[in-house]
């Protein structure tokens, strides 16, 4: 025999070679590791410069709703209720906000609430009209810039001209948090309003809804496309110079940076087919083209890892072709399609430069209500807000990049749930 | 003299530009069975898929010749496949149930051909089945489990079962018992035994004592060729052919 190797020799190198495995052990768990924990610190920035934003600064104000400054008698109607003059209102009570204001000081003072407190006074005797000729102690909501000094985002040692609240107003300041007006409150204008000029005011709904709508025309769009051209691809298709041209195209479309998909919207769909500007049909639309390849891609794959045993079953049974398709391969590969969908989804949830390119950028104070409505997105508006100089977009950023990761978090969630539902063994 | 279910005439098979079969030619008989056996590769599979033409799935694959099954001709383009394979039943080398219940795996085949009316009817159907691949009494409080839950030799039952509840005349096995146990084996061959009462069966197998247990006719593939065919205690006992000869004392293949 010519093997003279000895087995201690074996014993020595299989050290060696334990000790590889140990060493790719550590490179493995450091990596883990180092990525987790750059993880962890990403989410606790976020989540530290943004859960300030789900708290708002309200201020206590004695509200006098007497009839002479309204305009209205007791029994007025709804209407003439309607157009009573909160305005003039909401000026008495913040002149009176402290005692011996000056012109002056009232002028600061005003600055020192929200724009919308006419309408807050005005929401408040709607519901109870009885408060007619009586005073009340109403919670209104502060300026962002009295927000920001009570939750310590904004500098007060600093010279005057840099800071916001002048010497003045912080004296007001301190008055207030001295007898207990000044108070947080559960921001709820954050998840009801659309974007606003005013830190104080504006909220993520608009860009949520936005985004919604946009995510739903994606999905209505690129899912069925994107199953029939997979199933017709792998299954129908005759395999010729054609189909392989097709098909190298289909994995050169996912490489394409999303701004040309942005740029093929605004010249095809804006311009050509003249379909309304900023809308989630439009945005839809784009992000469907960007998500196609995606979605064909993983679908394909999913049909490719049919066992062909089933098909050839079900052909060797008499069912015709798309009897086989529709009745075993479609199912078998439907998990692995939605996995690829809601990845896709994902991207699109997150893509913001073709939407800056049909418009989607634009300020929209509103919520939208259907498809064709001018719309924000959740990643425009971050976008939006992380421009914006005022101090209180700050805070609103990373509360929208949270809201964001929660909406991409639930869409992982429903691809893990379907996932496991439509699984099946064979 | 039993009836000539099968005949084949100078069946030729290429895979692009490789020659899987020549001139092939083999009767079988109504209501026996045969079986074919030889080394591996030497076509056996290959002829049996074209009897059903499941070669068709493959795009290289080019069949010439001619084959009649009731005296038709099958190998031509106007022929409706789904009608040839609802006609010709297919058990597979390895068990493939569909990932469904054991209900549906039976049911399948009526469903899709329309062939029932009333849900039982087909509970009819799929009942007799079972009973006929001998699985009804392990499975009948089980019906609604995934098929993929048996064990493989019942899963092998389960797919003949599959196979006659569209009540063919004609059943291929490609080697049914290559991936099961003794056991399990010799179920199956007692049951091919009683269908072929009933049914026209045309079986591959690796295995020659296999092929003399259950057959009666015996054709030996050697090289894409079919090198002698005929009644199976003859090739067994007294073979024409010295290859024959050779294959079924062991040595060669």
């Amino acid at each position: 025999m010519s093997n003279q190797f000895s087995h201690e020799r074996i014993i020595q190198l299989r050290k060696k070679r334990s000790a590889a495995d140990r060493r790719f052990k550590t490179y493995g768990l450091i990596a883990t590791l180092t990525g987790m924990a750059i993880l962890f610190f990403l989410l606790f920035t976020i989540f530290s410069k943004g859960y300030s934003s789900f708290q708002k600064t309200v201020i206590e104000l004695d509200v006098m709703f007497d009839q002479e400054t309204l305009k209205i008698t007791p029994n007025a109607t709804y209407k003439e209720q309607v157009e009573a003059k909160f305005f003039k209102v909401k000026k008495n009570a913040i002149a009176n906000a402290l005692p011996d204001l000056s012109k002056k000081d009232i002028k600061l003072m005003n600055k020192m609430f929200s724009i919308n407190v006419d309408k807050e006074i005005k929401e408040y005797f709607l519901q109870n009209p009885n408060i007619l000729n009586t005073t009340q102690k109403l919670l209104v909501t502060a300026h962002s810039d009295v927000d920001q000094m009570l939750k310590g985002n904004a500098k007060r040692n600093i010279e005057e001209k840099k800071r916001k609240l002048n010497d003045r107003q912080l004296e007001f300041f301190d008055e207030f948090v001295f007898t207990g007006r000044l108070k947080s409150k559960f921001n709820n204008f954050f998840f009801t309003n659309a974007d606003s000029r005013h830190p104080e005011l504006a909220g993520i709904a608009g860009s949520f809804v936005g985004s919604l709508f946009t995510l739903i025309t994606v999905f209505l769009l690129a899912f069925p496309i994107g199953i029939g051209a997979s199933i017709y691809l792998e299954e129908f298709a005759p395999k010729n110079k054609f189909t392989e041209l097709i098909e190298v195209n289909i994995a050169n479309l996912a490489a394409v940076p999303s701004i040309v998909f942005g740029l093929l919207g605004l010249g095809i769909l804006l311009n050509v087919f003249g379909l309304p500007r900023s809308t989630p049909l439009v945005g839809g639309t784009v992000l469907a083209l960007m998500t196609l390849p995606t979605i064909i891609i993983a679908c394909r794959a999913s049909l490719k890892a049919v066992p062909p045993s089933i098909k050839e079953g079900a052909l060797a049974m008499g069912a015709t072709k798309m009897q086989a398709v529709f009745h075993h391969q479609v199912p078998l590969a439907l998990p692995g399609t939605l996995t690829g969908t809601i990845i896709g989804l994902a991207q699109a949830l997150g893509e913001t430069a073709p939407l800056i390119m049909i418009g989607m950028i634009a300020f929209i104070p509103k919520i939208p209500t259907g498809f064709t409505e001018p719309s924000a997105a959740l990643p425009v508006q971050i976008y939006l807000w992380v421009e914006s100089a005022e101090r209180g977009f700050q805070e609103k950023t990373a509360a929208a990049i949270m809201m964001i990761l929660i909406f991409l978090f639930l869409m992982n969630a429903i691809a893990v749930f379907l996932r496991s539902r439509f699984e099946r063994k064979w | 003299m039993s009836n000539i279910k099968v005949s084949t005439k100078n069946v030729n098979v290429h895979y692009g530009t490789k020659q899987a079969l020549h001139q092939v030619t083999l009767d079988i008989n109504e209501k026996e069975v045969t079986a074919l056996i030889g080394p591996s590769g030497c076509g056996k599979s290959t002829f049996l898929r074209c009897i059903n033409r499941m070669n068709d799935l493959i795009d290289i694959c080019k069949v010439d010749g001619s084959i009649t099954v009731d005296n038709e001709e099958i190998i031509s383009d106007e022929v409706d496949v789904v009608s040839l394979r609802s006609k010709i039943g297919m058990v597979f080398q390895k068990p493939n149930p569909f990932p469904k219940s054991i209900f549906d795996n039976v049911a399948y085949g009526p469903t899709i051909h329309g062939i029932v009316d009333t849900k039982s009817d087909l509970q009819e159907i799929v009942h007799s089945s079972l009973k006929r691949a001998g699985l009804l009494k392990e499975v009948k409080d089980r019906l609604h489990e995934p098929g993929t839950s048996l064990s493989g030799g019942q899963q092998q039952r389960l797919c003949i079962a599959r196979a006659i509840a569209v009540n063919p005349d004609i059943i291929l096995m490609d080697e049914p018992c290559s991936a099961l146990d003794p056991i399990a084996t010799a179920t199956i061959e007692e049951l091919i035994d009683e269908l072929k009462n009933k049914y026209t069966i045309v079986i591959v197998t690796h295995s020659m004592q296999q092929a003399a247990r259950v057959s009666q006719r015996t054709g030996f593939f050697h090289l894409g060729e079919l090198v002698e065919t005929g009644e199976t205690q003859k090739i067994f006992t007294n073979p024409d052919n010295e290859k024959t000869q050779g294959y079924i004392t062991g040595r060669f293949g």
